[in-house]
């Protein structure tokens, strides 16, 4: 292995040690936060991070720290959780099109062209309006144009391996498309898409905060790091730490995530 | 020759390919028979519609038109799900025509259900030794690669291999290494034998016939010997010009 490589497999062993702390914080969330996230006290309104509650309190008087923990729960659960719906509709209907080929292939990816050809975040905002509010609403919303990316790779990743001669040794064999396709075709082309699936978190964290920031994505009381923002900007002169704790928490989880996604594409580049 | 048994024969076989407007005709009413047992190579220039017409007879594609007939039955329009019965391909690319992601004892078990014992008898019979079965393609050598499609062909059970420039990747002692095993095949085992290649000197030591085709045409056609010492196309003349200047 030279040199270059052995330093890029440090780089992605460091950022899957930072991305592995965020996920641990997220999933224990409720364990590690010293109080409840939604418990409200009119006396502990606006308080200054102190020792007691280190991020500080909000406009009612909740831990921001045990909210901030809380966020991070709901913020990595749905942005994974859409990211892997969206990877799987997506590489599917990219390998059965790029395989298959036909009307159904030039139907599907007009349709992808279509989703394309408008800001992500302009679908996603007109389609949570129709959904109205809820993370759910929010992860469809962002959903229904996240599939295009996966189904337009997958599908030229297929198109690029469908005629090798290992594919047509299979069809000899007597392997009809399915098994070619699930047997041959995903497992070829399935590190290339994750990959790709993997520099996609950061971006979903940014649209799901964005549309809970502005109402369409979780209600109150629960706790996400883009309400949170939302909730905060009211009183950002008075009680700044309850916008930039949230704020630092969305930035520093991208940051990680787009890194690791990085160093995972240019380590695959070396090969 | 022509007592033997056809196990395979092609009528007239027309294919081409491109918009209506800007047609091209690979191949125009090639016509051949294989008889049982035998090697018949198909030599041409590149583009000449070798591999076409290896396309058409295990069913990739399709003809414009034209007959294809394995054993008296006719299977024109036949998928390769279904030709693989009867008919297995080595291929130029010995790398390429085994899955990166898979060892050599899956590619070659799959399909084909085959014992252990089989395998590995398979396997020595093409010169490997059952350790290497374990191994990804890129960890063999281009020769080792190449015999092991031989060994799946063989696998397949079927009664036509098709060879496409099967030696042309290959170094000058791997070379030699292939065609002795392909001699042997067909000393050996029940099989016939297409042999596509560029090269008509190996072509000439190793077939009992020979197709020269050009531009989608058969220009000569006949016993080995025959086409060699009376050439009747200029093509195939010019062929055997540049054989003995090398």
């Amino acid at each position: 292995m030279s040199k270059r490589k052995k330093r890029q497999k440090i780089k992605i062993i460091i950022a899957t040690i930072f991305a592995l702390i965020v996920v641990v914080v997220g999933a224990l969330a409720n364990f590690i936060a010293p109080h409840d996230p939604n418990a409200t006290n009119a006396m502990l309104m606006r308080k200054a991070p102190s020792a007691e509650y280190l991020f500080g309190t909000d406009n009612m008087g909740r831990c921001v720290l045990s909210r901030v923990l809380d966020g991070a729960r709901i913020t990595l659960a749905s942005t994974f959780l859409l990211v892997a719906i969206s990877f799987l509709v997506g590489i599917i209907i990219g390998m059965l099109c790029g395989y298959y080929g036909g009307i159904v292939d030039t139907i599907l990816m007009r349709i992808a062209d279509l989703m394309l050809a408008f800001p992500q975040m302009v679908v996603a905002i007109a389609v949570a309006g129709i959904l109205g509010g809820g993370i759910f609403g929010a992860m469809i919303a962002l959903g229904i144009t996240m599939w295009t990316g996966f189904a337009r790779l997958a599908r030229s990743h297929t198109l690029s391996i469908k005629n090798e001669p290992y594919i047509t040794a299979a069809k000899l064999n007597g392997k009809n498309g399915m098994q070619i396709i699930f047997g041959h075709i995903f497992p070829n082309i399935v590190e290339n898409v994750l990959v790709n699936a993997l520099t996609q978190i950061g971006t979903t964290m940014i649209g799901l905060a964005g549309l809970s920031f502005l109402g369409l994505g979780v209600t109150a009381p629960q706790a996400e790091w883009g309400s949170m923002i939302s909730e905060g900007r009211a009183y950002l002169q008075l009680a700044p730490w309850v916008v930039i704790f949230p704020a630092i928490a969305i930035i520093i989880t991208i940051i990680i995530f787009n890194y690791l996604g990085d160093v995972v594409m240019e380590y695959r580049r070396m090969d | 020759m022509n007592d033997r048994e056809i196990v395979l024969s092609g009528k007239e076989l027309h294919k081409s390919f491109g918009p209506k407007e800007n047609r091209r005709h690979i191949l125009k009413g090639v016509s051949f028979e294989l008889y049982s047992g035998e090697i018949l190579g198909i030599v041409g220039e590149s583009g000449s519609g070798k591999s076409t017409l290896l396309k058409l007879i295990c069913g990739i594609e399709k003809p414009d038109s034209g007959e294809l007939i394995h054993r008296g039955k006719e299977y024109t329009g036949i998928g390769p799900e279904k030709t693989g019965k009867f008919l297995q391909m080595i291929f130029q690319d010995a790398y390429g025509s085994f899955d990166p992601r898979m060892s050599m004892e899956k590619s070659l078990k799959e399909g084909v259900g085959v014992s252990e014992e089989e395998m590995v008898k398979v396997i020595e019979e093409v010169g490997l030794t059952k350790d290497l079965l374990s191994r990804r393609p890129r960890h063999l050598s281009g020769g080792q690669c190449q015999r092991m499609s031989v060994a799946r062909a063989l696998l397949g059970q079927a009664d036509i291999l098709m060879c496409d420039e099967v030696t042309s990747a290959l170094d000058v002692t791997s070379q030699a290494q292939v065609v002795k095993m392909i001699e042997d095949v067909r000393n050996k085992e029940d099989v016939s034998i297409l042999f596509v290649s560029h090269d008509l000197a190996l072509v000439s030591n190793l077939c009992d016939r020979v197709m020269v085709i050009k531009e989608g045409e058969v220009v000569d056609y006949g016993e080995t010997k025959t086409v060699i010492n009376n050439p009747t196309s200029e093509y195939t003349k010019k062929l055997l010009d540049s054989v003995i200047d090398i």
